[in-house]
């Protein structure tokens, strides 16, 4: 064995490795980047530790002092980030805590029922209720063990001086604590909350994947002089740009439905209910993402560099959007630094329709934002393309 | 009138003029060669051509109408050296999009892709993909797409690189029907030997200018002149005053320089007498008008002197003569 032959070709590939930078960036930056973005989902900030707070609705119909307490400690709790300003009072608080929480707008409510602080010193205490979105999974449980403790720390009496720890106070209340009751807001004859918000989130990913390698063919043709002989017929760069689009949009919608399609079929995500929603959601998703793809395109210089670029992006897109993972899971303000990505847009619409169940047209806010995206992104890749034009 | 017409065409990108002042012609009917060393301006001239480069100054005439920097032009063709297809679409495929993109529609196009298909003996692998193909039929598909809408004025760029000699042909073939049916074809090209027996006339660029003009006759008539180029190889060296008066007596003669195709550089047949420093001194070159005349003059010189010649060999200036005289680069430098 000749070992110079076998170090010669290795040294050949870490030459190589050293002149393609981008491969090289490939290699080692875009894992660290890749770290750090997880790192920041799942601890809030760069050595903060802070985790995600769990967004919750405190209403209050009793207002008597055991209520306004109990509510005053789970306030001042470091789990949740109170949802303000929805918190009416009134014969119709019910039905706003119950609206909060089906609009996404709070993870839970809870709500002390009118009367509950008197039925304490009986000794049939009421319910406390947790009206919860079950599309969070880790939320309204924590919250109900949380409001449990809040509970027992609350109503339990002094303790007598001199008693030893562990001595239960000799109370009504303490024998018997009140109790809570989670009432799921979205469950009944419901597929699993996170079929459709998988769904979405992959079929997004992966209809960025492929409308950055489908609208590489533009630098293909580029460098094939196919796009020159294109030119000199009676195409325009106009025409080029908008026929990709329509390819890569076509195709994108194609993934969508094929996507849900099979979560109807297999895991009985009602999409066929929500047609019409669902068709606005996907022409909108699709030609955000078509828009986007056609935009790097034209902004690279080689396929090469597009591959690149569009991995880190659609990677970084992903994860922040919450693709690969949900987005309840994340500190506030990296849910905040999704809402610049499709896949949040996306997996928010197809979360309203397919989860929340709300009317078509409260998806106007996604429609709006992907479609101005579209539009957008679709002007740039224009301006860009110029340089491909008439020196 | 002319098919087309250049005058005065200008363009520079920052400090370099890639085209300075390039005036010519092309008649209908003609197949023109456009030569010259890489870097000379022909892409900036063809770019100028197809709309794809806006010049600074200078006109160019399309039948006697002036053709906007951009669009105008339905009745060009264009074909670029680089495969410019699409080699996952079949051929059929290919040829309906290109003849889309140049405006045929409906019973027009698939007359014109039956006759693409015919045109260039392809007409039984229409359904398959180019990528498939070999060099030369992946060339034939290029050509047709370009010429599906039937273009007056045609511009061919390196139509026939990387081919064999027998692709070669047959896509000359192809050019000759569109020549012989009125297309006018401009056809850039590396092949001196192609340009010389193709083109009824030769257009050599360089610096961005047009630097000659006219039929090969012409050109050569114009430049080296229409002497014969003698190579005599010897048996062994004959003596200096000898081999001067073997070239000498021609009056316009020159020395051994060991290249067997007697034309020694940029300016072949130049008067440089005796035998030349350094060079093989059993080969002499000379240039001869009259090659019954003055080669037995030669030869006898040699015999009388105690010489014996190996071999004689007798070329005509070629156009590769000329392209050297003018530019003093080879045509791939």
């Amino acid at each position: 064995m000749n070992t110079r032959l076998v170090i010669e070709v290795a040294m050949i590939g870490l030459r190589r490795l050293w002149h393609g930078k981008l491969e090289l960036l490939l290699t080692f930056v875009v894992p660290v980047a890749f770290f750090t973005i997880f790192a920041l989902i799942f601890t809030g900030g760069v050595g903060s530790g802070r985790a995600a707070k769990i967004k919750t609705l405190l209403t209050d119909l009793d207002g008597s002092e055991r209520s306004k307490d109990v509510m005053s400690r789970l306030a001042d709790s470091e789990a949740i980030r109170v949802v303000e300003g929805r918190n009416a009072a009134g014969p119709d608080a019910l039905d706003v805590a119950r609206d909060t929480v089906v609009r996404g707008q709070a993870t839970v409510a809870i709500v002390a029922p009118e009367g509950w602080g008197d039925s304490l010193r009986t000794g049939t205490p009421g319910k406390l209720f947790v009206l919860a979105d079950s599309s969070d999974q880790v939320g309204p449980k924590v919250m109900t063990a949380l409001v449990q403790e809040t509970l027992g720390k609350t109503l339990a009496p002094p303790r007598p001086a001199g008693a030893p720890p562990g001595m239960a106070p000799n109370t009504p209340a303490a024998a018997k604590p009140p109790p809570v009751e989670v009432i799921d807001l979205f469950t009944a004859g419901k597929a699993n909350p996170t079929i459709s918000m998988y769904a979405a989130g992959i079929a997004v990913m992966f209809l960025l994947f492929s409308a950055t390698g489908s609208a590489g063919s533009l630098l293909e043709e580029e460098e094939n002089q196919t796009l020159e002989r294109l030119l000199a017929s009676r195409l325009g760069m106009t025409h080029v740009l908008l026929g990709k689009w329509l390819q890569l949009w076509l195709v994108g919608v194609g993934q969508v439905v094929v996507m849900f399609a099979w979560a109807q079929l297999v895991f009985e995500l009602n999409v066929v209910r929500r047609w019409d929603g669902f068709v606005l959601l996907t022409l909108a998703t699709a030609a955000a993402a078509a828009a986007l793809a056609l935009a790097l395109a034209a902004a690279c210089r080689t396929r090469a560099q597009l591959n690149a670029v569009s991995v880190i992006l659609v990677l970084t897109m992903s994860a922040l959007g919450g693709s690969m993972v949900p987005r309840y899971i994340m500190s506030d303000t990296m849910q905040q630094l999704g809402r610049v990505t499709f896949n949040a847009w996306a997996i928010d619409g197809y979360t309203k329709l397919f989860w929340r169940d709300l009317p078509t047209q409260e998806l106007w806010p996604e429609l709006a934002v992907m479609t101005a995206s579209a539009a957008v992104l679709l002007i740039a890749a224009r301006v860009l393309a110029m340089r491909w034009e008439t020196a | 009138m002319p098919s087309l017409a250049v005058d005065n065409l200008a363009k520079s990108f920052g400090e370099r003029r890639a085209l300075d002042g390039v005036s010519f012609e092309a008649d209908e009917g003609q197949l023109v060669g456009l030569l010259g060393p890489n870097g000379a301006g022909k892409t900036t001239l063809i770019r100028c051509l197809i709309g794809r480069c806006r010049p600074d100054a200078g006109t160019i005439e399309f039948f006697g109408r002036p053709l906007p920097p951009r669009g105008g032009r339905e009745r060009l063709g264009f074909v670029p050296q680089d495969l410019g297809i699409y080699p996952d679409l079949s051929v059929r495929e290919n040829l309906h999009a290109f003849g889309v993109f140049h405006g045929l529609r409906g019973r027009r196009l698939r007359e014109r892709i039956e006759w693409a298909l015919e045109w260039t003996g392809l007409a039984d692998r229409g359904n398959e993909l180019p990528k498939a193909f070999s060099g030369g039929m992946k060339r034939r598909v290029n050509i047709a797409c370009g010429v599906l809408h039937d273009p007056a004025v045609l511009l061919l760029d390196e139509p026939t690189v990387g081919v064999d000699p027998q692709s070669r042909e047959r896509i000359f073939t192809m050019v000759e029907t569109l020549r012989a049916a009125g297309t006018t074809i401009l056809l850039t090209t590396h092949h001196l030997e192609e340009a010389e027996t193709r083109c009824e006339r030769v257009l050599i660029i360089d610096h961005g200018r047009v630097i000659a003009e006219g039929t090969v006759g012409e050109l050569i008539r114009q430049t080296v002149g229409s002497a014969r180029q003698a190579t005599i190889r010897l048996a062994h060296p004959v003596a200096p005053e000898v081999a001067r008066r073997v070239v000498g007596a021609n009056g316009h003669g020159q020395t051994a320089n060991g290249h067997a195709n007697g034309h020694s550089g940029p300016r072949a047949g130049g008067p440089t007498n005796g035998q030349a420093n350094g060079h093989d001194p059993l080969v002499l070159h000379a240039s001869v008008q009259s090659v019954a005349e003055e080669l037995p003059r030669m030869l006898g010189v040699i015999s009388d002197a105690g010489g014996e010649v190996r071999d004689v060999e007798v070329t005509s200036p070629t156009l590769q003569s000329v392209f050297l005289h003018l530019t003093g680069r080879e045509l791939r430098e």
